[in-house]
Order: structure tokens, then C-alpha cells, then sequence
């Protein structure tokens, strides 16, 4: 089979998945109380809807012009009550039908999958924590929210995959070839306790580590190149960007962020920090936003080196006991590239097929992190929706969380186009 | 015409049933492994610790914990200088004093009874570079683990973490069997139906498995916890519905894995002889599939299980983490030992990010807030890691060597 007919059956299993998805999204979205399917849709009721998305709600608070005395006008249905009754609340008639509830569940199905698909993925609330956390995200569309965000996850993403790539092929081959030495000793300690550590534990450990090793020489307040005025030290490696204004007194636009960062939330042109920093022509900023990546994508890496490990030292071990591997040492090939180009070949089909396994809890890792580290990432914007300090902000909940299924598909059927063609007995069987 | 009844098989004496047998051969290769005994072992303790701590209510760990700890008999000495108002659980609300020369530990005098309180505070700041390690201070159980402060609202409780680990214990279990044993078990039989059965049947189930393994675990149990609780009464509520309604939204995102791997073991085992001679002889396809495939297609099930049941706690960490405390669970501090580390972290956080960087009021740095509850979630989920590998080893013939 050509490898572009491989990709073009590939790719036609992927609509059915996605749907399938949007389809429990739907499930777990309809279970949702109505007042909550209407704000995650349309933001927050104005102001002047007094009674917001109730569907029904006292007299007086719904029409407060029409008391008169002891009696209030109910507008529907028109009848003359005390201003303590139930009216049925207009506004909620109106949004449900908007919203096609009054629809059969098929229909809304239906509409819910045209909207998901046509990026139609609602409102962020006005009363969530997200509004609170990040009031410039308030009435903002869902979608324009997280690609505001989606960048900084990006290059989080990258470059801890470059972290687990330059570190779990290496040193699983050395465990594989030096086996029982301490080398492998070493690596299986390593990804023993990578699966006993969450993220959160271990980056918080991290975070103390540092901050009681940096305390005694630096004092609570850090003074760096990029922050001559000195920021406090448990956020000199947490946030994206330093949070003291005083840091950016010295810029000619004062005490705010730099103009090329909103509110501390985006950055313009590109949306990686690192890059817009340098693209302004700031390289200490850049540098600082690279050295506040570095420590959560070393913690998302841990746990999938220490998966990833295992299964590379376990290919190799097999692969080594082959004939070839015999064949090529008898035939004076040195050791070294016996490993390296022989054996170790086969690594790297491991370490694809287990990544693209376990690519969704990696990203599932994201949330977490980038709540620890404070960063301004989708995964930071879903961890503020779903907590419960203030109200939930479902649009945000539900629209990242279709976001992360569609990468998560989208890298399986990259993993899978790339283990065809790294190895052809895929396309041909 | 029919067959005369075959008699029952007859079992030579001196040898054990087979599948004893099979137990036995089991345990001697397993009993090799050091590693696997030692997480063998710290799971039996942890089990142990489970058992006592519920079957036996430990006077330090079954009142709520603050204020739990009975100082002495009260005395009615008069003068108290420092006041200050403490919630008792038992009375409310109360106006506490201090002794006036406190014993070394700070006691105060809370209802009726002195009790330890845990101080915190007032620590000038040089100290946050050696950070204390006499912890009794801050403990008020036989075990000097410190205590765990848990902000909530205006109040700050302290909790003693030597309790609430030894009463986590059976939560962290309770959760972790329940969970995987719900989804392993679904799984199973979703799992041993598509492979056996096959054609369209099997089509449209490892499409939903799919469907259900492409969404990040985490992300959907908070999706679902959320929605769950969006529908629940916020605070209070009985402690077993959530409970319950926790361990059904983890369950239901948990089948999926098992059904994958089964249908894989299935797949290849239904094409071996034996199953092929069950055919033969007539058997119907469900008993085929109850007592000739199930049977030998669970061992890979075994070894996800006992991976899987080290991971639920660390999740649930990493929910209570974002900030479900209040949702998943009745009361904060939950005592499960994911909750608690999280909570823990929460803390810390708080303080380093608040107290710790002004010199003028000045901190300790409450290292034992994370170090203790941290450890037990991690030797839990390290011994629950070497187990699995032990009974890996144990049971694939191929790693014997």
C-alpha cells in the first residue's frame, strides 16, 4: 500500500471518533441545569434581564414598574398577582427556544455537533472565576479565549516533548545495554518514583526546593537583569511573565506590562513569549519566560519518561538477543554503532507507538501544571473554569475540553502516519 | 440414544487442586522478586493501618481534629490574659484562654478541657533558612507529624496529619478498589463480548472505546465531576452520595482500557485448541465464553489493576488540587491521601506566596505539610508499582528468565 493511501484510510476513522466525542460532550452538556446551558452559550444575562435565566421569578423583580400597591402585571401570562408570585420569566422562554431546547434531543444533537464543528463553542460567563481571575476575558467568545491561550500551551508542550525525547530514548538504551548495572538501576528508580509522583506534589516540592535553596543568598526578594527592582521569590519561577509592575518601571510605557502583552494574558504577534519577547527586541524578557518554562516542562516530562523507559528498555533487550545484532558483531562492527544505528533503530518505533498512547495523559498533565506554575495556558484556563470558588464556567470547561480531543486525535493520526513510514510492515499488512 | 453421566473426574491424592497449583507456582517465582515483596509488604501495612484505624475508632484520630486533644483537667486558675474565640465541634464557638504561664506546647483551654493547640506563627524569619524539625509543636497525636492548616474562610483550623493519615488510609483503598475494581470489571465483560462475538458487534464497541480514549482522563473526570455536581446540593449532603457519586464518575472513564486489553487477550485465545475442542463438543457460546475464555484472558487484567489502583489517589489529588475539595467530598479536610496532599500543597503555597516573602512578619516554611501526606500517597502508589511488576514477572512466563 502506498503510504498516501495508508494516510487517507487512516485519516476517514477520524470524523467517526470526533463525532463520538462531541457526542459525550453532548451528553454531559444537556445533563447540565438549563441556567447553566444558556450562560455557558450566551454569557451572562445583562443587567437589565433582572432575572437572568430563572424560568420563573417573583413579580416585583421581574416587572417592578407595574406594582401598584398590593398588585403586579405578570406578562406571561398576563394576569394581575401580589409582587410576591411567580411569573414565568420571558427571557428564559426566549433563550431556551434560542438555544433549541424546545427541539427532539436528535435535533439538538444535531446543532450541538454543527456548533462544536463551526467553532461556535459560546461565551465566557461574566460571574465564573475565569471572569474574576482574568476580568478581560469577561463576554469574550470561548474560542477567542482559548486561542489566546492555546500558544503558551504550545510551546510548553514542545518543548517538554523534546525534553522526553532527548532524555527517555538514551538513557532506556543505556538501562537496556548496561542492563542491571547502575545505570539501569538508576533509570528504574527514576521511573518507579515518576509513577508514584503527581505533578502537583512534584512541582510544588520543586518550587520549596528552590525557593529554600535561593532564600539564604538572595533574600525574599529577587533582584534579576530583567527585574532590577527585585520581585518576590516564590514568583520569580512561577508565572509567565514577572508579575511585579515595579519590574517593567523602567520601560517607557511605566509600570504596566509590556504593550505587546495583554493584560498579561497574550502576547502579540505570535503568542509564544519567548519569541515575542525577542521579536520586541527584549532578549532578557525572553530569556525569563524560557527559564519559567523550563521547570514545568521537566515536571510533565517526568511521568512520561518514566513510562516511556520501561518500554524502550524493554524493546531493546529483545531486540538485542536477535540475529542481526549477532550477525553485525560478528562481522566487526563496533559496539558503539551496533547500538546506536542496529539496535537502537528500533527505539524510536517504541518510543512513537508509546507516545502516541499515552499522548492523552500527557496532555492530560497540562491542567495540572499549569495551575502549580501559574502559567497562561488553556490548561490554566480550564483549571480556573472548574474551580468552584466562584461559579463554574462551562462554555470554557467544555470548549477546552473538545480543544484537547481534537489534538489528542489529531496526534494519533500523525503517530500513526509516522510509525507507517518509519516502519513498512504497517503499510503493507 | 443417550450418553451414560461421565463420572466426576476423580483427583489423585496428594495433588493440589490446579489452580491452587497454579497459585503456588505463582507465589514461587513472585517470592524472588525483593522488590515486589517490599510493595507487597508496605500494601499489607497500609491494609493493616486501614483495618485498625476503622475497626477500631483511635481516640486521636475519630473526634474532628482540631481541638481534638485532650490537655489535661481543667483548671480554674484565675486570670487569663490572651482570649480568643475557637470553634469546638462539640460546643461551637467558644471563648478560649491561654493558661497563664503556657506548658511548652502552647495549651489552651477550649469548652471544658485544655487542649494543644498548634502555633504557627511568630517564628522571626532567619528561621525559614533552617527550617524546624522538632515537630511537636504542631502535632497533637502520639505521632509528631505536624498539623495541616486548611484555610477556610476566615478561619484557619488545624488538623494533626499523623490522624488524618492513619484515617485516610482506608478512603485511599476504598476508592482505589472500588474505582478500578467497577471499571476493570465492566471493561471485562464489554471487552471479552467484542472479541468473542466479533463482526459489527465488536466494530461499534472499540469505536466507543476509542471515542472514550481519545478524551485525557483527567479532563473528563472533572468534566463529569463538574457536571455531577452542578446538579448536586453545593456543601453539606450526605457523606455516601458523593462518595458514590464520585466513584461512578471516575468507573466511567475508567472501562475503556480493560475493554481494550481483554479484546486483545480474547482475540488471541479464542483461537487456541482448547477453545476449539469446547466448540467441538458442543458447548454453548456462553459457557465458552464464561468458563474457557474469561478465565484465561485475566491475567493482563491482574497486572493493569494493581498499576491502576496506585494511580487513583494521585488523581483524585490532582482534582482536590484544581480545587474540587468542597465538591468531591462532605468535608475539608477529606481524609484520603490524595485530598490531603493536595490540600497540603494548597496551603503551602498560600504561605510561601503570602507570609514567606515579607521578613517583617516573618514564617516557618510548613515543610511536613507536604513532605508527610506526599509520602504516604507516594509510598502507596511506589509499593502498588513494584507489586504490579512482581506479579508481572510472576505470572508472564516469558520474563521468568
Amino acid at each position: 500500500m502506498r503510504i498516501t493511501t495508508y494516510i487517507a484510510r487512516r485519516a476517514l476513522l477520524v470524523p467517526p471518533v470526533l463525532i463520538g466525542v462531541v457526542t459525550i460532550t453532548f451528553v454531559l452538556f444537556t445533563a447540565l441545569p438549563v441556567s447553566d446551558q444558556l450562560i455557558a452559550h450566551y454569557g451572562s444575562p445583562s443587567p437589565k434581564q433582572r432575572c437572568g435565566y430563572q424560568e420563573t421569578c417573583s413579580c416585583a423583580t421581574l416587572n417592578p414598574t407595574s406594582v401598584v400597591g398590593d398588585t403586579c402585571y405578570c406578562i406571561s401570562p398576563p394576569t394581575k398577582v401580589t409582587p410576591t408570585d411567580q411569573c414565568v420569566n420571558p427571557v428564559y422562554r426566549e433563550y431556551y427556544d434560542r438555544l433549541g431546547l424546545n427541539q427532539p434531543v436528535v435535533v439538538q444533537w444535531a446543532t450541538y455537533l454543527y456548533r462544536t464543528f463551526t467553532l461556535h463553542w459560546g461565551t465566557v460567563s461574566n460571574h465564573s472565576t475565569v471572569a474574576q481571575v482574568y476580568p478581560q476575558l469577561q463576554g469574550v467568545p470561548v474560542v477567542t479565549a482559548i486561542a489566546w491561550e492555546l500558544p503558551y500551551t504550545l510551546e510548553l508542550a514542545l518543548l517538554s516533548l523534546w525534553v522526553i525525547l532527548t532524555l527517555a530514548i538514551p538513557l532506556g538504551n543505556a538501562s537496556a545495554v548496561y542492563r542491571n548495572r547502575p545505570v539501569d538501576q538508576g533509570s528504574r528508580v527514576l521511573s518507579f518514583s515518576g509513577f508514584a509522583l503527581p505533578a502537583f506534589l512534584l512541582g510544588n516540592l520543586l518550587v520549596l526546593g528552590v525557593i529554600l535553596l535561593l532564600l539564604p543568598h538572595t533574600g525574599p526578594l529577587v533582584k534579576s537583569p530583567w527585574c532590577p527592582s527585585g520581585e518576590p521569590i516564590a514568583e520569580e519561577f512561577t508565572y509567565s511573565l514577572p508579575q511585579a509592575r515595579s519590574c517593567y518601571a523602567a520601560l517607557p510605557f511605566g509600570a504596566a506590562f509590556p504593550t505587546w502583552v495583554a493584560n498579561g494574558v497574550h502576547s502579540t504577534p505570535t503568542g509564544l513569549f519567548t519569541v515575542d519577547a525577542l521579536i520586541h527586541h527584549d532578549p532578557w524578557l525572553a530569556l525569563d519566560s524560557l527559564l519559567r518554562i523550563v521547570v514545568p516542562a521537566l515536571v510533565v516530562a517526568y511521568g512520561s519518561v518514566a513510562i516511556l523507559l520501561r518500554f524502550v528498555r524493554n524493546s531493546m533487550l529483545e531486540v538485542m538477543n536477535l540475529d542481526y545484532i549477532r550477525t553485525a558483531r560478528a562481522g566487526g562492527v563496533p559496539e558503539a554503532t551496533v547500538v546506536r544505528r542496529h539496535a537502537g533503530r528500533n527505539s524510536m518505533n517504541v518510543t512513537i507507538t508509546v507516545l502516541g498512547l499515552t499522548f492523552a495523559a500527557f496532555l492530560g498533565g497540562f491542567p495540572v501544571i499549569e495551575a502549580v506554575f501559574h502559567l497562561n495556558g488553556i490548561g490554566e484556563l480550564l483549571a480556573v473554569a472548574a474551580n468552584p470558588s466562584q461559579a463554574l464556567d462551562f462554555g470554557v470547561i467544555f470548549g477546552s475540553t473538545v480543544l484537547f480531543c481534537l489534538i489528542i486525535v489529531s496526534a494519533n493520526l500523525i503517530v500513526d502516519v509516522l510509525y507507517a513510514y518509519l516502519d513498512p510492515r504497517v503499510r503493507l499488512g | 440414544m443417550t450418553l451414560p453421566p461421565s463420572p466426576a473426574p476423580k483427583r489423585r491424592r496428594g495433588k493440589p487442586h490446579p489452580q491452587l497449583e497454579q497459585l503456588e507456582r505463582t507465589w514461587y517465582f513472585f517470592r524472588r522478586n525483593t522488590l515486589g515483596l517490599v510493595g507487597l509488604g508496605i500494601i499489607l501495612s497500609i491494609t493493616g493501618v486501614a483495618i485498625y484505624a476503622t475497626a477500631l475508632p483511635l481516640p486521636w484520630t475519630s473526634v474532628p481534629i482540631w481541638c481534638a486533644t485532650e490537655y489535661g483537667p481543667s483548671n480554674a486558675a484565675s486570670g487569663y490574659p490572651h482570649n480568643f474565640v475557637m470553634d469546638c465541634p462539640s460546643t461551637g464557638p467558644v471563648v478560649c484562654t491561654y493558661e497563664q504561664s503556657p506548658p511548652p506546647n502552647a495549651a489552651s483551654f477550649c469548652g471544658d478541657h485544655w487542649y494543644k493547640t498548634p502555633v504557627v506563627s511568630n517564628i522571626p524569619f532567619p528561621s525559614v533558612i533552617a527550617p524546624t524539625l522538632t515537630l511537636s509543636p504542631y502535632s497533637s497525636g502520639p505521632l509528631p507529624l505536624g498539623g495541616l492548616t486548611v484555610s477556610s474562610g476566615s478561619r484557619t483550623p488545624i488538623y494533626d496529619i499523623s490522624g488524618l493519615i492513619a484515617r485516610g488510609a482506608d478512603w485511599s483503598l476504598l476508592f482505589s478498589v472500588s474505582i478500578v475494581g467497577i471499571g476493570a470489571a465492566a471493561g471485562l465483560m464489554i471487552g471479552a463480548i467484542a472479541g468473542f462475538y466479533g463482526g459489527l458487534l465488536d466494530d461499534v464497541l472499540m469505536r466507543i472505546v476509542d471515542v472514550f480514549l481519545s478524551i485525557p482522563t483527567i479532563l473528563f473526570v472533572i468534566v463529569v465531576v463538574a457536571v455531577v455536581s452542578a446538579n448536586l446540593p453545593a456543601a453539606g449532603g450526605d457523606v455516601w452520595v458523593k462518595v458514590i457519586a464520585l466513584i461512578l464518575g471516575f468507573s466511567v472513564v475508567w472501562w475503556p482500557f480493560y475493554a481494550r486489553i481483554v479484546r486483545g487477550q480474547v482475540l488471541s485465545v479464542r483461537e487456541q485448541k482448547f477453545v476449539e475442542a469446547a466448540f467441538a463438543s458442543g458447548a454453548p457460546r456462553r459457557r465458552i465464553l464464561l468458563r474457557h475464555i474469561i478465565p484465561n484472558s485475566v491475567y493482563p487484567i491482574f497486572i493493569q489493576f494493581s498499576l491502576d489502583v496506585g494511580t487513583i489517589p494521585l488523581l483524585i489529588g490532582a482534582l482536590v488540587f484544581l480545587g474540587f475539595g468542597t465538591m468531591l467530598f462532605p468535608s475539608v479536610p477529606f481524609p484520603e491521601w490524595g485530598s490531603l496532599s493536595a490540600l497540603s500543597v494548597q496551603d503551602l503555597q498560600g504561605d510561601f506566596m503570602v507570609s514567606c516573602t515579607t521578613p517583617a512578619t516573618g514564617c516557618v516554611i510548613p515543610w511536613w505539610q507536604l513532605v508527610f501526606p506526599g509520602l504516604a500517597l507516594f509510598f502507596y502508589a511506589l509499593s502498588v508499582n513494584l507489586l504490579s511488576d512482581g506479579l508481572r514477572d510472576a505470572l508472564d512466563p516469558r520474563l521468568r528468565r
